[in-house]
């Protein structure tokens, strides 16, 4: 049997759609019984009902369209706010790729014009000079001492003299040639750059492709 | 149109991105309910407005403040209203009453019925007594009422709301209840009842 304390606490929910079955007749047993508590059931249910006329009063009630507005206007200015933005990082990195190829161009034409250089002696000066082909270009010198791969000339004897020197050219093919090198015809023409192995007396000893140039040949 | 059908998040994520149509479906689903409780809870027609322009604006520059993974959306919207209420009722002891003109422009308005004049005003009166009951419950019962007698929320769904026990909400309803009773002084009416019941 339910007493009034408890009824107080959970008789007023026998009214509830979530109420306990158990809970809901106890209460109601009790209250059937009980003059005080049947009074405040009744005066609940009063205000229950007035509860529900106010919940119907305001069933309908939503923000007022202004908050929309005001939401709708925040969306478009972040949204505007956000396209300078993204050009911005567009631009930038526009700039960087930019800079970055520039740099990579600038380090590649550095390493092919200013390789650290030698001393010009008189006679790889010299030689540099009287290149019998008009179109080569004697420009540089390279490091002293590199002698990998090269191709000793006809005619030339080897020397274990430390006063060689590299000569870096471009020429057309053809003048190859003219230290005894075979050449085939329709390559006469090609620019290729080359490095002359230059005795201490000026005069060639032995020459070398450059890889590209090299590599250009295969292919043809 | 397909847009109701997608799923919040998704919906969500689009909505973030600056496309109005989501962002307004999910506006519009939500708004209302959480409208209705900022009302309820603080008496004003201006308060519950700021708070829930202030829980979306919160939706719009802090999308990942809310976890799909954690729950619904709507759950996490009804948070965020309930701390903003929470916060506005600490702040600023209540200044309006909902017999103002509310925030739509229209007054307060009883749903239509076909009493005498005499009974509307009778109605009225008592509809405003208990609002003004209601509203000066203190907050954690006012929102137990709320939520399980104006909402019409089960215990279960009014506890997972205010993240608290069940047993939590049927106390502070139980109080709540006791506190609205005591105020209209029908508990005081409720001993003279029972008497005249007993004779």
């Amino acid at each position: 049997m339910m007493k009034c304390e408890e009824f107080e606490f959970l008789g007023l929910d026998m009214d509830r759609a979530d109420a306990r079955p158990e809970e809901a007749a106890a209460a109601a047993e009790h209250a059937a019984g009980c003059a005080r508590c049947s009074a405040l059931l009744e005066s609940w249910r009063e205000l229950k009902q007035d509860l529900r006329v106010l919940h119907e009063s305001t069933r309908l009630e939503s923000a007022p369209a202004r908050v929309e507005m005001r939401l709708k206007q925040e969306l478009r200015t972040r949204r505007e706010a956000r396209v300078p933005h993204r050009t911005a990082r567009v631009a930038a990195w526009s700039f960087a790729a930019a800079a970055a190829l520039a740099a990579a161009a600038g380090w590649a034409h550095w390493r092919g014009v200013s390789a650290p250089t030698a001393t010009v002696s008189p006679q790889v000066a010299a030689v540099a000079q009287s290149n019998p082909d008009p179109a080569a270009e004697s420009i540089l010198l390279a490091a002293d001492y590199d002698t990998g791969d090269f191709t000793q000339l006809p005619g030339s004897m080897p020397t274990a003299s430390s006063d060689q020197a590299i000569l870096q050219a471009r020429v057309q093919r053809g003048a190859l040639m003219q230290f005894g090198l075979p050449v085939a015809p329709e390559q006469a023409t090609d620019w290729v750059d080359v490095d002359f192995l230059v005795g201490e007396d000026g005069q060639p000893l032995a020459v070398r492709l450059h890889q590209e140039s090299q590599t250009e040949a295969v292919t043809q | 149109m397909k847009i109701i059908d997608e799923k919040e998040p998704a919906l969500l994520k689009r909505a973030v991105r600056g496309d109005e149509q989501a962002f307004l479906a999910l506006y519009q689903k939500h708004q209302a309910p959480l409208y209705r409780y900022a009302l309820r809870m603080t008496g004003s027609p201006w308060a519950a407005e700021e708070v829930v322009q202030e829980v979306f604006l919160l939706l719009i520059r802090e999308p990942h403040k809310f976890q799909p993974d954690r729950g619904e959306l709507g759950a996490f919207l009804f948070g965020v209203t309930r701390n903003r209420v929470m916060k506005h009722l600490e702040r600023l002891p209540r200044e309006d009453s909902l017999d103002e003109i509310n925030a739509n422009g229209t007054a307060w308005r009883e749903p239509e019925d076909p009493l005498t004049p005499m009974m509307i005003a009778e109605k009225t009166e008592r509809i405003e007594q208990v609002r003004e009951a209601v509203l000066d419950l203190p907050a954690e019962f006012r929102e137990a009422v709320v939520l399980c007698e104006l909402e019409e929320l089960s215990y279960e769904e009014a506890a997972r709301a205010c993240g608290c026990p069940v047993g939590t909400i049927r106390s502070r309803l139980h109080r709540g209840r006791a506190l609205l009773l005591a105020k209209l002084e029908l508990l005081r009416d409720a001993p003279r009842r029972a008497s005249a019941g007993a004779r």
